[in-house]
Parts: structure tokens; C-alpha cells; sequence
């Protein structure tokens, strides 16, 4: 019978090619928007990786004040730090959690060569952000006056740079500028949120802080609101007059990172969802329309000992093999995908992408073929073979 | 081998009732070669229609070797027109899209046989109707009495003990008409039990009985 179809489908493949095209764009379109979601589905399986509760961010900015800026950052700082609501305060690059910013650099061991995020920071961040430690320990003050400067990675890092070898200690080069030395591996860290892939990461100690005007990271005491946070605005606005003072918690920062990812995936959704419903609808009226031109063969099959449930069978295979020869169209196109690379996803994002799509067509495609089925199965064979 | 008791068929729609069979009483032995004449709408297509189990009478039995078959199911019906019925139409029925071997084999499908069983039962069926040249022939690249010709070796493949032809020299010139008529006497002569339907008094004659019907109604 599969065989039978393949010939029944290959010898009209003239009249269905607007159909093979329509349901090969659909599989086009589905392994597009699913590849995205898988991709963004299997990140947010990865932990995160620190923790981000109560964590404040507070954004200064100088402005056109350059006088002491070291000294006051530095007395905003110890004043941050000596607050009973506050846990841990600690500074980093611009590139905090949930920001916009990202900052990466050329990073080489062993002539293997790496871009990985780069957050500079100082010894608190382990604490505030309650970074989960795989080996190794944090830098700490005494690091800073070492020949190396101390770098904590994450584990995808050190897999890529040391594989089975033990990473502690192993000196990375920077360019021409003072090497690095590895003291901690850290788990996951996806500065972006859960969506973002679990890419390489390099903390690296910045001794020099207070030079310039950084982000301070609190952690807050529970029970912390935003009278603290009056209080805080305050204070600072008092240490050093005319900065500007922006508070942000980063929970909500999280929460608009993710509008950031899910906003892209729900309009893909939608406009894919108007499309296979349209394909849906246009299948569902060709069938209609097909069943009706063909009763005397309907009638014919059915004098020949077909059941009702083979004639019902005869139109869902009819659409199966129609849909598996687009779909083979669409697989060769979507094959490259992983086999180029291209943007970079893992091989298996692509591969169930390929399985969740071809799932997905034969899914609607069934339930737009049963209808008609069942309606070409209740053909009342005589009368059909006697309409010709 | 084929009875029918007291059969009645009666088309209803929602405003009219048309009486299309009335009272039908016949047995069709074994091997027998039956024609049926009548002039247009006297029941002739209703008839075999029942006798193929396409139809159902609204009254009375009908019977296939010896076992009453109005009650069966569906698949029991699909079963029997499957392995023990062959049908040929005035108008061929033949899929345009499928080669004349790959026509042939659509009732094969209906059962248990191999991919290689179908195809030497095909070729078979269409050497026995002088055809093994126009296998992997379109129908569209055939002459109408090649059609039939196809469409008897379609009736035959799967080994029927009946055969139920309706026209089948209908459409064709009267050259054609012998022809096919005498593919059919020669698969009576083989063993098949064969009725057939027709407007050609001369075609009547040469079959072994003659049943005439008027206005739904056997004439005796």
C-alpha cells in the first residue's frame, strides 16, 4: 500500500506542487520559530548560577564632576558597605547581570584561543552574587599583589581551555598585557538571564575599583524595601552632590531581560500560528474539493473490498507521503543548519528542531486530512460509481 | 450460488419515493452466464448493485452461497466484494493516474499479498486479456477496448468465483463489444459465474439466460 501511494502521489506531483510547497515553507517556518524555542528552552534548563534576589544595582554616574572621583566613590562604597540592611556590597564592570552591556576579550592557553565574557570586579561578588564555587577559591586582597593577575573561569571556560587537566594555577595570556592566573572555577554564569546560553565567562580582579565610577552590587538584608532605598539615594546624593543615582533591583531587571527573549519567540509564535492555520485551512478546502472530484475512485475502491476505515486511510496516506515528500525538500535545507553552523547552536537544538517540526506537520496534516477521510469513507459506493 | 428472496429496493429522499426493485426472486447457479435486460431505469444497475453488496435491499435476502449477507458489517462486505466478487463498468473506472499494471493490482491491496504476489497476478490477469504490452501504459494512452480490457483484467486478478459486469460493451463499437464478450465467455468457460448487464439484445442471446426487467419488476 506505501508503495502504492508513493506512485499515486508522484504521478500527480504536478497538481500537488502548490501543496508540496506550502507544506514545505510551513516546515521551514516551524523548524525556524522551534529552533528558537528549544534553543531558548534548553538555556533556561541550565541553572543560572548566582543568585539574584535582593540584589540591588546601584548605577553613578559622575557627570561632569572630576574632582576626588576616586576618594568618593571609595567613601560611597564603605558607606554602602557599613549599612545593617545591607549583606554584601561588592563592584563590577558595567556589564552587571540583566544589563545591555556585555564586554569580552582574546583570552590564550596553550594555543587555544578564547572570547569569553569578561567581567572585571572586586573580591566581594563571589559573596554578594552567592556564586557557586566548583574548585579553587575566589581572589582575594593578597592577589593583588601577585606577578599574575587572578582570574576565577566558569566550567564551560576551563573544559575548552584544560579539558581533564586540572585548571588551578594555569596561567592564561592576554595579549601583551599581565598574564592571568587561574584560582576558582565557578559553575554556570548567565549574566543575561536564563535564556542566554551557557557561554564562557572570565572574572578577573580589578585592584583599581575606585578609579573609576563602577556599578555597586548590594545584597540586601530580607525584609529590605524601599525605604532603604530613600535612604540610600540619600546618603550617596549627600557624599557626592550633582551624581547621578540610579537604583534598579534585579529582579525586575530579570524579568525585563526575559520580556527581551520572549517578546521575538511570541511574535514568531504568532505569525507562524497565522500561517500553519491558513495552510491548515487551505489543506482542509483541497481536500474537500479532492474528495468530491474523486467519489467514482472512491466508489471503485470501495466495489474492489475497500472498508470505510481503508478509505479513510487511503486520504491520511495520501497526505502523509505528500507531507514526507516536502518535508525530505524542507530536511535538505534544514541539514545545513547544523552542518555550517550556523548561528552557532548546538547540532541537537537543530536536530530536535527538525524531529518537533516534522511532528508538528504530520499533526495537522492528520487532523485536516481526518474529516475528509471520514466523509470519503461514508461515500455510498454505488452511488458514486454511478455518477460518472 | 447468488439468491435472491423477495428483494425490494426503494429510494427515499425527504419528498419523494421512487420504487426501484419490487419483488425480485433469483438464483444464479454456480458457473452460470446471466444476462440482464431492461430498458433504462428498470432497476437493472439497482440489481447488480445488491448482487456486488454495494447496495443493501430495502426488503427481502439476499444470499451468497448459501449465507444471508444482509446483516454483515461493513469489513465482512468489503471481505466477500473482495475475494469473491469482480466488477467491470460501462465507464471503465480506471485511475488515470496510475499505470494500467499498478490499476490492476488495487484490489490486491485490499488483502494479504506481497508487493511481488500483486505484481505476477497483475501481469497475469493482463496477458490473460492479450495486455502485457501496454503494462506501464497510462489509460488515457488507451483505446476504450483496451480500457475494458484493463478493467476485466482488474475483475479478475484476485481469483473471483463472480463476476459482475455492468454494460461493459456499452461504450465500445460492436467489433470491440464481441471482443470483450468474448474475454467474458471464455472466463465463464475457465470456471467464473458471470452476470451481466446490457442493452444489446445480440450480447442477451449469447450468455446462458436471460433476465428481463421492467419497471423494477422481474418479467417472467
Amino acid at each position: 500500500m506505501i508503495r502504492h501511494l508513493f506512485k499515486l502521489i508522484w504521478n500527480k506531483k504536478g497538481a500537488h506542487s502548490l501543496l508540496i510547497i506550502e507544506i514545505w515553507a510551513s516546515f521551514m517556518v516551524l523548524f525556524g520559530v522551534l529552533s528558537l524555542i528549544i534553543y531558548n528552552f534548553t538555556n533556561y534548563l541550565q541553572p543560572i548560577g548566582f543568585s539574584y534576589d535582593r540584589v540591588w544595582v546601584v548605577d553613578l554616574s559622575n557627570n561632569q564632576d572630576t574632582v576626588g572621583v576616586a576618594a568618593k566613590n571609595q567613601r560611597i562604597f564603605d558607606m554602602i558597605s557599613a549599612y545593617t540592611e545591607v549583606e554584601s556590597a561588592s563592584r563590577m564592570s558595567n556589564n552587571t547581570p540583566f544589563s545591555a552591556n556585555q564586554m569580552n576579550n582574546n583570552v590564550t592557553y596553550n594555543k587555544i584561543s578564547a572570547v569569553p565574557d569578561m567581567y572585571e570586579t572586586d573580591d566581594n561578588l563571589y559573596e554578594t552574587l552567592d556564586l557557586k564555587l566548583l574548585a579553587g577559591r575566589w581572589y582575594r586582597k593578597e592577589d593583588q599583589v601577585s606577578k599574575f593577575r587572578p582570574v576565577v573561569l566558569n566550567k564551560v571556560l576551563a573544559e575548552k581551555f584544560f579539558q581533564d587537566e586540572n585548571p588551578l594555577g594555569k596561567i592564561l595570556s592576554k595579549e601583551d598585557k599581565k598574564p592571568f592566573k587561574v584560582v576558582g572555577i565557578v559553575d554556570t554564569f548567565k549574566a543575561k538571564g536564563e535564556f542566554m546560553s551557557n557561554a564562557p565567562a572570565i572574572f578577573v580582579q580589578n585592584e583599581s575599583m575606585s578609579d573609576w565610577v563602577q556599578p555597586i552590587l548590594i545584597r540586601t538584608r530580607p525584609g529590605t524595601d524601599a525605604t532603604f532605598e530613600a535612604r540610600l539615594v540619600k546618603d550617596i546624593a549627600a557624599l557626592a552632590p550633582g551624581w547621578g543615582i540610579e537604583v534598579s533591583y534585579m529582579t525586575e531587571s530579570r524579568q525585563n531581560r526575559h520580556k527581551l527573549t520572549l517578546i521575538p519567540v511570541i511574535i514568531f509564535l504568532i505569525i507562524s500560528g497565522f500561517l500553519l492555520t491558513n495552510v491548515a485551512l487551505g489543506l482542509f478546502g483541497i481536500l474537500n474539493l479532492n474528495i468530491s472530484r474523486r467519489r467514482s475512485e472512491i466508489g471503485l475502491r470501495r466495489a474492489m473490498g475497500a472498508t470505510g476505515w481503508n478509505v479513510t486511510l487511503q486520504i491520511l496516506g495520501e497526505m502523509w507521503t505528500l507531507s514526507l515528500f516536502s518535508i525530505l525538500i524542507g530536511l535538505l535545507f534544514a541539514v545545513q543548519f547544523p552542518l555550517l553552523h550556523v548561528f552557532d547552536l548546538a547540532a541537537g537544538v537543530y536536530l530536535w528542531a527538525m524531529v518537533a517540526a516534522l511532528l508538528t506537520i504530520f499533526v495537522i496534516v492528520t487532523l485536516c486530512a481526518w474529516y475528509p477521510g471520514q466523509q470519503a469513507a461514508r461515500i455510498h459506493p454505488a452511488t458514486a460509481l454511478h455518477e460518472e | 450460488m447468488i439468491h435472491l428472496k423477495n428483494v425490494e429496493k426503494v429510494y427515499r429522499t425527504s419528498s419523494i419515493e421512487t420504487l426501484a426493485l419490487s419483488n425480485i426472486n433469483l438464483h444464479i447457479q454456480k458457473k452460470e452466464f446471466v444476462s440482464i435486460m431492461g430498458p433504462s431505469g428498470c432497476g437493472k444497475s439497482t440489481l447488480l448493485n445488491i448482487m456486488g453488496l454495494l447496495d443493501a435491499p430495502s426488503q427481502g435476502t439476499m444470499e451468497l452461497d448459501g449465507n444471508p449477507v444482509n446483516n454483515f458489517q461493513d469489513k465482512a462486505l468489503a471481505r466477500l466484494r473482495n475475494e469473491k466478487l469482480g466488477f467491470i463498468f460501462q465507464s471503465f473506472h480506471l485511475i488515470n493516474d496510475l499505470s494500467v499494471l499498478d490499476n490492476v493490482e488495487i484490489p490486491l491491496l485490499y488483502r494479504r499479498s506481497s508487493a511481488r504476489e500483486r505484481r505476477l497476478l497483475a501481469q497475469q490477469a493482463l496477458e490473460k486479456v492479450g495486455l502485457s504490452n501496454r503494462m506501464s501504459h497510462f489509460p488515457r494512452q488507451l483505446s476504450g477496448g483496451q480500457k475494458q480490457r484493463v478493467a476485466i483484467a482488474r475483475a479478475i486478478v484476485g481469483r473471483p468465483e463472480i463476476i459482475l459486469a455492468d454494460e461493459p460493451t456499452g461504450n465500445l463499437d460492436s467489433a470491440m463489444g464481441n471482443e470483450i464478450l468474448s474475454i467474458l465467455q471464455q472466463l465463464n468457460s475457465e470456471g467464473a459465474t458471470i452476470v451481466m448487464v446490457t442493452h444489446d439484445e445480440a450480447m442477451a442471446k449469447r450468455t446462458h439466460r436471460l433476465v428481463r426487467l421492467f419497471d423494477g419488476s422481474q418479467v417472467l
